[in-house]
């Protein structure tokens, strides 16, 4: 009886399942990899917004509380987005010719709104509130990134679940005072463990309720 | 690249690795993310007060059959997406309707006309303005002759101003209208027995006894809200005698079933009795006696009331008047007041005047303002023939609907969440509509549409106002104008002498035309959310069926579904047939759009009924509706008896402590008038998808809240009952063992909760669920939605898509809501500041919603008393969801 396998096959055959093993891990690390990456959660992507406006100037250099255009962001789920006028109140009075500002400017005069191109967002299946989460003191920084260097804004957390997860499990590290929410800077701080943890009480906090369905999903 | 290299090369490798990146960094640059872009459009100028991402509430009114019904519209971002009842308001104190629940889709209904038709075809307002300039001036030549206008029926002061103002100008127009399901017969008995037509407003909730003669006060119409909160109060001993079962009816301790020809001779025993002189002795039937008897001696005990329902003749509405007085039950359970609705210039013929004239020719320009008469009026009337004789015909309305079609020109109008009117409630109190947003199609005002015709160009904003010189910022802010309901009025009896006509033949069968409970006269036929709502009693949805009693389906061997075709005189009408436990075995019932075409008046003897040998598919919403041997429904003999049969909490494990809040709710099964308000606010609130009847017919549906509808006892006379059966929420629910992926889960707060991104569709819960509460999107069901109804979702709650499972979430937006609003202030949820959709809806107080963990929550309390038990209570799933028995009486 012939030989069915020839000499080689042993060899092919190893060849093949290491291939394979190596096509299956490889794929396993490329998928890993690409739902990590900036691709996927735009971290460090910048949206083309029909003014260059720069929090790094505004925020840094200026000092405006995020609070002036993100006026709603106490009292409402959304923090949302300055009207034209809000700019205006300044621009009408500094730049009022500059070639960059005039979008404003057009929106203004045709009352018609910017179309700005949203950097931080959620999937729609998320009901993510701003209010509760200022009132518990985290900070803007705490998701938002420094948006102070920022001179055209990019999103500096990946929003996903995990990154939200990752807080709801343990709040209290995240906690700051509450009247200094809108701090970019917090490197100098040194949280006292304690105080996170008088927080967490004060606040009536269960960690073990936060990582529920239910809280960010309805 | 080769082509690159034979050219001479103009930079060096430094500029080109340099260039190389450059187009690199471009290229970047130019890339997309994974994530679509999203735009965002923030205000010019933000308006005051408007905080985005909170919603805003407006105190306004929608209009339903000439009257105003209040509501409180929720508006995000400039869109209406709730409605929900005034609780401020002095007629329905926040009960709701479900036509008032739908009027939302109404607004966002793509179906609606979106631009003038001329002769059916696209035309602009500007043509449209220059044909009626033209066409006016002809009319004030001939100082308004020939010109008609018909209208629904009337209650808004701004219309009546503007009909006055025209007729000032127009001194020969005439002025008709039209209302399908009329209620001319009680004004003119009033009009009879107490000298002038008056408004008779019952009042249920200062009443002890209430004996119905067929009158369905509970059931669908302009008063269902006001009335059913009024009885809900007090829930009078109710006898009822009607021959066919309605929501009145299933509430009734004593329900007599008697063919519509016997109610006048048990009016006129009930006034023998009563001591109303000249009433004619009348031979009652043994049962009938009874009842007779029984009825009697409850109105005897004092504060009792009877009523006759709106179709019967305006003689008998006048014995029942003789009665209540001797009652004494007129300024107490019986108040009357002024008309609230304005009374047609011809009389309760105004109609028929109309098509008379047209006939002969005497109308040349006819504007219909926001009336059907070719399809909701008679079939005997032709109004569509007697339309062809008119040289210009004009309809304003919300749709391009038969009339529409048939006139020259079809002018689209604005909804009323859209627009400014003005009109009054059904107990009389006036009210500013204002809109809850700008009109986002090319549709004008009926007042604008009105006003053109008088050569103005007001602004409907301006024409409602100019009716409110004072008290309009107050009005809006209410909801209703303080104190405007017209004055009680006691009236004086002048004519005690009724003599009855004979009872009406009831030879052979009794074909009956009742208001259908979800399309009224039809008007909301275009309403998907209503189509789909089954009509209560017969729990089918898409259309209507002809009801047969039991008796008959025997008799003729008639099984639900059979076509079967009535026949009377030359006209007929097919249908499916439907048998109705408990109607008379004589009557057939048929619904108001269907009895258009086939009936004159409500009531025709002498039908003849065949079966065709068809059958048709019913989309019904419950096949089954006999609880033989079960006890979903429990009937306690008194409110102390006990319900519950054993304790619900026997387990092998210990018991579960749950942190306070966790939610629970209570529905009391006796208050339950089968309505479906909550279940249309739930539609509305939890964005829950229409399938179809194709769908329903297969058990798709997907209300997330259904009423049930069964009977108890033999199917000629069984007993009636409502069960509302939202999620259960069980402690121990099966649903979430069921499983594979976890999607079926419990909060803390004792939810029980669908997470939509987990589910795989493998429909095991719903297999595992013993109330079949799951609904699973077997299709694309909200994916093609147009843009008019995606801008009509609630954005806070998820819109579901294919292959996923859902159900009732006790309104987990509203929790949520509340919660954060608690935390934020730091205290705890209040009792009562989490209302569910149904909740609110409810128009009998029937479902009470709360944290089940603290004794002292109106849901404990409730739950606490002995009438509370579970359903299935075997499956041991300790349901939060529970209900109160019904008491017999």
């Amino acid at each position: 009886m012939p030989q069915i396998f020839t000499a080689s096959a042993d060899t092919r055959l190893r060849t093949a399942a290491l291939l394979l093993a190596i096509v299956f891990v490889g794929s396993l690390v490329f998928t890993a990899g690409f739902m990590n990456s900036t691709y996927l959660t735009s971290v460090g992507w910048v949206a083309t917004q029909p003014v260059p406006f720069s929090h790094q100037h505004h925020v840094g250099g200026l000092g405006i509380d995020c609070r002036y255009c993100h006026a709603s962001v106490e009292v409402s789920a959304q923090a949302s987005l300055p009207a034209t006028h809000v700019c205006m109140t300044c621009h009408s009075e500094i730049w009022t010719g500059a070639p960059m500002l005039a979008p404003v400017r057009a929106s203004l005069a045709d009352n018609k709104p910017l179309h700005w191109q949203r950097v931080a967002r959620l999937p729609d299946y998320v009901y993510f509130n701003h209010s509760i989460h200022i009132s518990r003191g985290i900070a803007c920084a705490e998701c938002h990134g420094r948006v102070d260097q920022m001179p055209l804004l990019a999103r500096a957390k990946p929003f996903t679940m995990e990154f939200c997860l990752d807080c709801h499990r343990d709040p209290g590290p995240h906690l700051r005072p509450r009247d200094q929410v809108t701090r970019m800077d917090w490197s100098g701080w040194h949280q006292d463990p304690q105080w996170a943890h008088k927080q967490l009480q004060a606040f009536g906090i269960q960690p073990d309720k936060l990582t529920n369905c239910y809280i960010c999903h309805r | 690249m080769e082509r690159e290299q034979a050219e001479p090369p103009s930079f060096n490798r430094r500029s080109l690795l340099q260039a190389m990146a450059a187009s690199l960094a471009l290229a970047a640059a130019n890339g997309r993310r994974a994530e679509a872009d999203e735009r965002a459009l923030p205000y010019v100028n933000a308006p005051e007060y408007v905080v985005p991402g909170k919603p805003k509430w407006y105190a306004t009114s929608v209009r339903f059959a000439g009257y105003l019904q209040p509501v409180l519209g929720k508006s995000i971002a400039g869109r209406p997406v709730k409605l929900e009842g005034n609780d401020q308001h002095p007629a329905t104190g926040g009960a709701t309707d479900l036509f008032m629940q739908a009027a939302l889709l109404g607004l966002y209904d793509p179906e609606r006309s979106q631009v003038p038709l001329h002769l059916g075809q696209p035309a602009t307002w500007e043509a449209f303005d220059t044909d009626v300039f033209r066409r006016t001036a002809e009319i004030d030549r001939a100082q308004g002759g020939g010109f008609r206008l018909l209208t629904g029926a009337v209650s808004s002061p701004t219309l009546l101003r503007q009909i006055g103002d025209l007729r000032k100008r127009w001194p020969k127009m005439r002025w008709h209208v039209t209302e399908p399901i009329k209620e001319d017969a009680r004004l003119a008995a009033t009009n009879r027995v107490l000298g002038r037509p008056l408004q008779m407003l019952p009042d249920f909730s200062a009443a002890a006894t209430v004996v119905s003669l067929d009158d369905d006060f509970l059931g669908p119409g302009p008063r269902q809200a006001m009335q059913a909160r009024a009885w809900s109060k007090r829930q009078p001993r109710l006898f009822v005698a009607e021959p066919t079962p309605s929501a009145t009816g299933t509430r009734a301790g004593d329900r007599l079933i008697v063919p519509s020809a016997r109610v006048q001779i048990l009016a006129q025993a009930i006034a023998g009795a009563a001591g109303v002189g000249g009433a004619a002795p009348a031979e009652l039937a043994a049962h009938e006696k009874k009842w007779v008897d029984d009825a009697v001696a409850a109105l005897g005990k004092g504060d009792g009331l009877v009523t006759v329902g709106a179709q019967y003749d305006e003689a008998l509405h006048a014995l029942v008047l003789l009665i209540n007085e001797r009652l004494g039950a007129f300024g107490k359970a019986l108040r009357f007041t002024d008309p609230i609705l304005a009374a047609p210039p011809d009389g309760k013929d105004s109609l028929g005047v109309l098509v008379d004239d047209m006939k002969a020719g005497r109308v040349t320009t006819l504007l219909i303002l926001e009336a059907e008469p070719v399809q909701a009026t008679p079939a005997a009337l032709d109004f569509r023939s007697a339309l062809e004789k008119v040289a210009f015909s004009v309809h304003a309305g919300l749709y391009a609907d038969a009339t529409a079609n048939a006139c020259h020109w079809h002018v689209p109008v604005q909804h009323e969440l859209e627009s400014w009117t003005d009109g009054r409630a059904p107990d009389g109190t006036a009210a500013i509509v204002q809109p809850l947003i700008r009109p986002f199609l090319n549709v004008r005002s009926p007042h604008v549409v009105l006003d053109r015709w008088r050569g103005g160009s007001a602004s409907d904003h301006d024409l409602v106002q100019a009716s409110w010189q004072t008290g309009w910022q107050e009005a809006l802010l209410a909801g209703f104008v303080a104190d405007s309901a017209p004055a009680a009025v006691t009236p004086t009896l002048i004519d005690r002498t009724i003599s009855l006509p004979d009872p009406p033949s009831s030879d052979g069968l009794v074909v009956e035309a009742r208001p259908d409970a979800t399309q009224w006269d039809g008007r909301y036929g275009h309403n998907s959310w209503l189509q789909e709502t089954p009509k209560p009693l017969i729990q089918v949805t898409w259309g209507n069926v002809v009801r047969v009693s039991p008796a008959l389906a025997r008799e003729r061997a008639l099984s639900n579904g059979d076509e079967v075709r009535l026949r009377f005189g030359n006209r007929e009408l097919l249908g499916a047939a439907w048998i109705m436990p408990g109607q008379e075995a004589h009557t057939v019932v048929i619904g108001t759009p269907d009895a258009f075409a086939f009936l004159d008046s409500w009531r025709q003897a002498g039908v003849r009924l065949e079966k065709t040998g068809k059958t048709r598919v019913i989309a019904s919403s419950q096949p089954i509706q006999d609880m033989g041997e079960f006890d979903y429904v429990r009937t306690v003999e008194s409110a102390e008896e006990a319900a519950a049969q054993h304790k619900d909490d026997v387990s092998f494990y210990p018991p579960r402590k749950w942190d306070s809040p966790s939610w629970g709710m209570s529905i009391d099964l006796d208050r339950c008038i089968g309505c479906n308000a909550c279940s249309v606010a739930c539609m509305a609130e939890n964005n829950v998808p229409v399938v179809g009847a194709e769908l329903v017919a297969q058990g798709r549906q997907m209300y997330w809240l259904r009423i049930d509808h069964y009977t108890e006892g033999e199917p000629d006379a069984p007993r009636h009952h409502f069960q509302p059966v939202p999620c259960m929420h069980c402690e121990q629910a099966p649903c979430e063992m069921g499983c594979p992926v976890n999607a079926a889960v419990h909060s803390p707060d004792g939810l029980n909760l669908q997470v939509y991104n987990r589910c795989i569709g493998t429909r095991t819960c719903s297999a595992y669920c013993p109330y079949k509460v799951r609904r699973f999107n077997w299709f694309e069901y909200t994916g093609h939605d147009p843009d008019s109804i995606r801008a009509m979702r609630n954005p806070d709650v998820t819109v579901r898509s294919r292959g996923v499972m859902e159900k009732c979430t006790y309104c987990i937006q509203r929790i949520s809501g509340a919660r954060i609003a608690a935390k934020i202030a730091g205290r705890p949820i209040r009792d009562g500041e989490v209302v569910t959709a149904c909740q609110q809806a409810c128009p009998t107080e029937a479902i009470v919603f709360g944290d089940v963990t603290d004794p002292d929550s109106a849901v404990s309390r409730r739950k606490a008393g002995p009438r509370n038990y579970s359903l299935i209570e075997d499956a041991n799933t300790r349901p939060r969801t529970t209900y109160l028995a019904r008491v017999r009486k």
